[in-house]
């Protein structure tokens, strides 16, 4: 591993940093831009590729990506197949509109693209309504509408991610790039102990919420948690906010494992619940 | 020579958000970036295919005026050059930057505005930067003024401002492009290359040489070039950031 290299916006790639696989294309994510790019006329033998935010540079050489990550409370902007959390804000003839970020235009969500939806038997979302969904498509072209869908487009069911309406629970606010970390340390498999990316905090509050009945979490890329334990019964609300609590403090004050703990710990005991 | 300090991201919610205090001049400036947000009454359309950047200065103690009014219009012209408006998701979108003045002596009738305008322009690079907008390149504005004995001085407090024959704001790209001049007062055309001469010594690292094939290292004594400082403050921030990741690597 060398040491991690930060780019400022107009800073070229160095050429020793980008993955040397050659088996299939590079792919560039979010952050930089594709100067030139090898052929057999141009005589430059890699790519050349320019930051264009500022960042810390991440490849993965077995994927053959590099990206470029940024400052983690950005506004988000959305990529298909992405998991966010919207919420209705009015319905129309064929589709919900949906708000992913505040200030941005709504997103549309077909009547229909809900598991096992037909006309007769598809939910009736009202205003204020939350919904788990994927970003379908963002369009081509400037201002195009972004679409969401609540199903699978091959198997036309809500899973895998448990898409569609959210009911209860509570809905927490939290940086994209906390939302992110989240969602990619539950998504690679956690074999031992190690805490992934450096978050212990939904660990530790499983283990001491398991006496009030767990919780069920969902994470959407747009910042946005949703909490729901309504197995807590009369605890409900207290274990709703405690969780919510533990994830924007540990989202605010950057803090690392230890201190997670501490906070999980404090925050139950302020709440309660211990 | 005591240097400016900043930081980034001290706004919960805005999209980015930077704080620029320079304690020579005494201005101390804290912009904030929304961005892409959802512009009002159609106005993207007359630019679909780019972002519309919007810029609001306010002072302090006051309401803003016209001196308010044309360092926005000076900002704008030159953040349009430097935002990439083409990127994923900024078409027809809108980039709103507000820079508030919340420390320092407020400009009274018939000052200078210019004086402003690096605290300004600096405040914004970092809050842009700190919301992820995407650049082209990073920028560094110094502000000179000549003496009416017609020498140099290098950031003057809002008294020495007042004083002197001519002000010059200059901006260098971190490529060495010139992107800003504006300059305020009586002054020749030899006069203004020294003040660029200078000015790009004080903004760039990269050292200038001179027409006698000399190479200048500029200002020596203050060692510290304002885009090493901008690229330090964004260091900083993306370090404390990410110390999860970095820690564990």
């Amino acid at each position: 591993m060398t040491t991690p290299l930060i780019l400022l916006p107009g800073d070229e790639v160095p050429s020793d940093y980008l993955p040397s696989s050659k088996s299939n294309p590079l792919k560039i994510g979010s952050g930089l831009r594709l100067l030139s790019q090898p052929s057999t006329k141009s005589k430059e033998p890699n790519h050349v590729l320019s930051a264009t935010q500022a960042g810390i540079l991440e490849t993965d050489a077995r994927r053959n990506t590099i990206s470029l990550l940024s400052f983690p409370n950005r506004r988000y902007i959305p990529t298909t197949n992405d998991l966010i959390i919207a919420q209705v804000h009015h319905s129309s003839a064929d589709f919900f509109h949906c708000m992913i970020t505040p200030h941005t235009a709504q997103a549309l969500l077909g009547q229909l693209s809900f598991e096992g939806a037909t006309k007769k038997t598809r939910p009736m979302l009202k205003q204020g309504d939350i919904v788990y969904a994927r970003v379908l498509s963002v369009g081509i072209g400037a201002g195009a509408e972004v679409e969401l869908t609540c199903v699978n487009p091959a198997t036309g069911k809500a899973n895998p991610g448990g898409l569609g309406p959210l009911n209860g629970g509570m809905v927490f606010d939290l940086s994209t790039g906390m939302a992110a970390r989240l969602l990619h340390a539950s998504s690679s498999s956690a074999d031992d102990d190690e805490p992934v990316d450096g978050l212990v905090v939904l660990s530790e509050l499983g283990k001491k919420l398991e006496g009030f009945g767990g919780f069920e979490l969902a994470v959407g890329r747009n910042g946005k948690v949703w909490v729901d334990c309504s197995n807590a019964e009369e605890n409900a609300i207290k274990v709703t906010i405690a969780i919510g609590r533990c994830l924007q403090g540990t989202d605010e004050h950057n803090l690392n494992p230890a201190d997670q703990k501490k906070l999980v710990t404090r925050t139950l005991r302020d709440m309660k619940l211990v | 020579m005591v240097g400016p300090t900043a930081s980034l991201s001290n706004l919960h919610r805005a999209d980015g958000s930077a704080s620029y205090k320079c304690p020579v001049t005494g201005y101390d400036v804290l912009g904030a970036v929304n961005a892409p947000i959802e512009l009002p009454a159609r106005k993207d359309a007359l630019k679909p295919e780019d972002a519309t950047i919007e810029v609001f200065v306010k002072p302090g103690k006051a309401t803003a005026g016209v001196g308010e009014r044309y360092v926005e219009r000076i900002l704008r012209t030159m953040l349009e050059k430097v935002i990439l408006g083409r990127e994923k998701g900024l078409p027809r979108r809108g980039v709103v930057i507000t820079l508030a003045a919340v420390g320092g002596e407020a400009a009274e009738r018939g000052d200078s505005y210019i004086t402003i305008i690096p605290a300004l322009l600096h405040a914004s690079l970092l809050a842009l930067i700190s919301a992820a907008v995407p650049l082209s390149m990073t920028f560094t504005t110094t502000l000179l003024g000549v003496t009416r004995s017609g020498q140099i001085i290098r950031d003057p407090s809002p008294a020495a401002a007042k004083a002197v024959a001519s002000l010059h704001v200059l901006s260098f790209s971190s490529k060495g492009h010139l992107l800003l001049s504006e300059s305020q007062g009586r002054f020749d055309f030899e006069t203004w290359e020294l003040v660029r001469q200078q000015a790009a010594s004080i903004c760039r690292a990269v050292a200038t040489t001179g027409s006698d094939g000399d190479t200048d290292m500029g200002e020596g004594a203050d060692g510290a070039h304002v885009d090493a400082f901008v690229r330090e403050t964004v260091e900083d921030s993306l370090h404390r950031d990410y110390t999860w990741k970095l820690e564990s690597a």
